[in-house]
């Protein structure tokens, strides 16, 4: 069975012949940097710098060589540009990060350093433009400089939250043919984001890669916005839904159903242990969307949609599931309500689950080797179950993972599954 | 509790800033916290008791639905920004002394985090119940939290953490912290956070939710 095979019949929900693997193929699913140097360095690969393939939260890009040893079963595509509006795809330099690795990363790629030191990143790397994002010498990945205007309510313009979202180019056309093409052959299940169909990502409303962004781009206004001003924001995502819908279908004559999987959205609607917003405004203001997208990716495609959302979001899997989404990630098990036994007795059949391998708050993070085991067993187990499961961790596996404990879950998953 | 405290206290419940204000929708065109405060200070009540009696009660009550789970982040949001909207007309009775607060309470992000959504939470929800907040921002350092503290002499001070790569960080700012300063009650609140990693690290107080450490604050004080 051929691991494209073997995820296609888990999405299936059918048990395929091992519970197939990602990391790495999306935003939401991939490894950091310098996690990857160490597994590098544990299976003895040579050292080279580890390209990063997502600058925002400095993931790093698995080759053939690693996907190999960590038996992977998927590979992921992603938009010419990078969420800095950055080509992700060009030419490439080093950078020494704060932490003493060198990385590759983009050659447009230009930073500078504030008063305090803190690396920042600007967009279209246009040291011109204000800094869009900060990376603190403290951490390990950057996060959004809020650039808000004044609101003016009189003058509020949902065009203005729209500048990001735009009728698909003939150059990014071509990418997509190009990279379409490098996959072609490959025996793996393939995963795409196209971009454009994340409606209220709250890591998006910044316009990380506009120069001025206008309208809406404080968290707290937006999460305030929702509730406070629905019409506006059903204004934005109604003109961004049409905007995708033509895009996707220019995208499919161009991909077709080479691509199995759409990424579509990662907004998140859990807290640790509640949700953002009640049923009724998922209902009202973002369920129409998620149904408009989906329902024209099932009439017209064969490719499964992706839905990220973090936290405690039991209350809103069967919403997920109504507006048509077909997987959903990174199931939180640790969060309130998202016990795996639970989920997969009641939601199991109608959704695939991709992610909940092993808790990343404690476990995979601060928890010994044997407590890693014991969970991955235990999800695998109770997951992987009649298919409809695709192993991955609680998010991504952050800088401050032990080789030792990745390492334990790898091997994990290969005894349990073989 | 006079009607007009009621009004104002319903009005940082339901998140009701001002007349213009158009949330929430069955209350559109009424007066908010703003003019109410505005109104109740111009006929002549205490301002203590505007601040106890009308915006403590409706915060209090917000914190209270929220830990429920029966309203959500952008309803607590909309709370805090009634109140901080009226609590601007008390500002001058706090300087002058008029209005003693329950007590100063200093709050950031630890360093190598801007996450700051639930440090801004948990610090307008203290404000609102009647402490003065003195926000260091994000990315905070043990050093920026030790001098706020020698600033502000019997503060107790909030650390706030999303990440797990940043949380570790609260470990170094509390041993600091509490060198300096033994007596100062460290908070410690955020995603990642639990009662096990407060009492590995030895914080004083964990709380899942803002009003849990607003009422581990008020007893401090009680």
């Amino acid at each position: 069975m051929t691991s494209k095979e073997r995820t296609l019949k888990a999405l299936a929900h059918k048990t395929p012949d091992r519970t197939p693997v990602d990391f790495g193929a999306t935003a939401v699913t991939g490894i950091h940097v310098l996690a990857i140097e160490r597994l590098r360095e544990h299976f003895g690969f040579e050292k080279s710098p580890v390209r990063v393939i997502e600058p925002y939260q400095m993931l790093g890009e698995i080759d053939p060589e690693l996907m190999e040893a960590l038996q992977i079963d998927v590979i992921g595509l992603s938009p010419k540009n990078n969420m800095f509006g950055i080509n992700n795809s060009g030419e490439l330099k080093e950078f020494k990060t704060f932490w003493g690795q060198t990385v590759l990363l983009p050659k447009e790629f230009n930073t500078s350093f504030d008063d305090d030191g803190n690396l920042l990143i600007h967009p279209e790397g246009d040291l011109e433009a204000p800094a869009s994002a900060k990376m603190p010498k403290a951490s390990y990945f950057f996060d959004a400089v809020i650039r808000q205007e004044p609101i003016d309510e009189s003058k509020l313009d949902p065009a203005d939250n729209l500048e990001e979202f735009n009728p698909i180019s003939d150059d990014d056309l071509e990418y997509w043919r190009k990279e379409i093409k490098k996959v072609k052959d490959t025996d793996k299940a393939v995963i795409a984001n196209f971009g454009g169909t994340a409606f209220g990502d709250i890591a998006l409303v910044p316009g990380l890669n506009l120069k001025n962004p206008k309208g809406i781009r404080d968290i707290a206004e937006w999460y305030m916005s929702v509730i406070m001003r629905p019409d506006y924001i059903h204004e934005i995502f109604s003109k961004q839904s049409d905007i995708a819908l033509a895009n996707l279908e220019k995208i499919h004559e161009v991909v077709q159903d080479k691509v199995d999987i759409a990424f579509l959205c990662g907004t998140d609607f859990g807290t640790q242990d509640s949700q953002f917003c009640g049923i009724d405004t998922l209902e009202e203001m973002y369920l129409p969307y998620y149904k408009k997208i989906n329902d024209w990716i099932h009439e017209n495609t064969n490719w499964k949609t992706f839905k990220h959302s973090c936290g405690a979001v039991e209350p809103f899997i069967n919403s997920f599931i109504e507006a048509g989404f077909d997987i959903l990630n990174p199931v939180q098990i640790n969060a309130t309500g998202m016990d795996p036994q639970h989920l997969k007795d009641t939601y199991g059949d109608s959704i695939t689950f991709w992610g909940g391998g092993v808790d990343t708050q404690k476990v995979l993070a601060f928890g010994t080797e044997k407590e890693v085991i014991n969970q991955v067993k235990e999800n695998l187990r109770i997951f992987g179950k009649n298919g409809g499961y695709v192993f991955n961790t609680v998010h991504n596996i952050q800088a401050n993972v032990p080789a030792s404990n990745i390492i334990a879950m790898i091997e994990t998953i290969k005894k349990v599954d073989g | 509790m006079s009607e007009i405290l009621e009004k104002i206290a319903y009005c940082v419940e339901f998140g009701k800033i001002n007349q213009q204000s158009p949330y929430p929708p069955d209350m559109k065109g009424q007066l908010g916290a703003d003019e109410l405060t505005k109104e109740a200070l111009d006929t002549g009540l205490a301002p203590e008791d505007i601040l106890k009696k009308g915006l403590v009660i409706g915060m209090e009550r917000i914190g209270i639905k929220f830990r429920e789970n029966k309203v959500f982040v952008p309803q607590v949001l909309m709370s805090a920004k009634a109140m901080s909207t009226a609590i601007e007309h008390l500002k001058p009775f706090f300087q002058s002394g008029d209005v003693k607060r329950s007590g100063i309470f200093i709050i950031g992000t630890v360093a190598g985090d801007l996450h700051d959504i639930g440090k801004n939470l948990v610090s307008m929800m203290v404000e609102g119940n009647g402490w003065e907040v003195v926000d260091l921002g994000t990315d905070v350092s043990a050093d920026k939290f030790v001098n706020a503290i020698k600033d502000n002499p019997g503060s107790h001070v909030g650390l706030s953490a999303l990440l797990t790569t940043t949380m570790i960080n609260m470990e170094h700012i509390l041993k600091e912290v509490k060198a300096a300063s033994p007596e100062t009650r460290v908070l410690i609140g955020g995603a990642p956070v639990s009662e096990d990693f407060k009492n590995k690290i030895g914080a004083d107080f964990y709380s899942p939710d803002p009003q849990g450490a607003v009422e581990y604050l008020n007893s401090l004080v009680a």
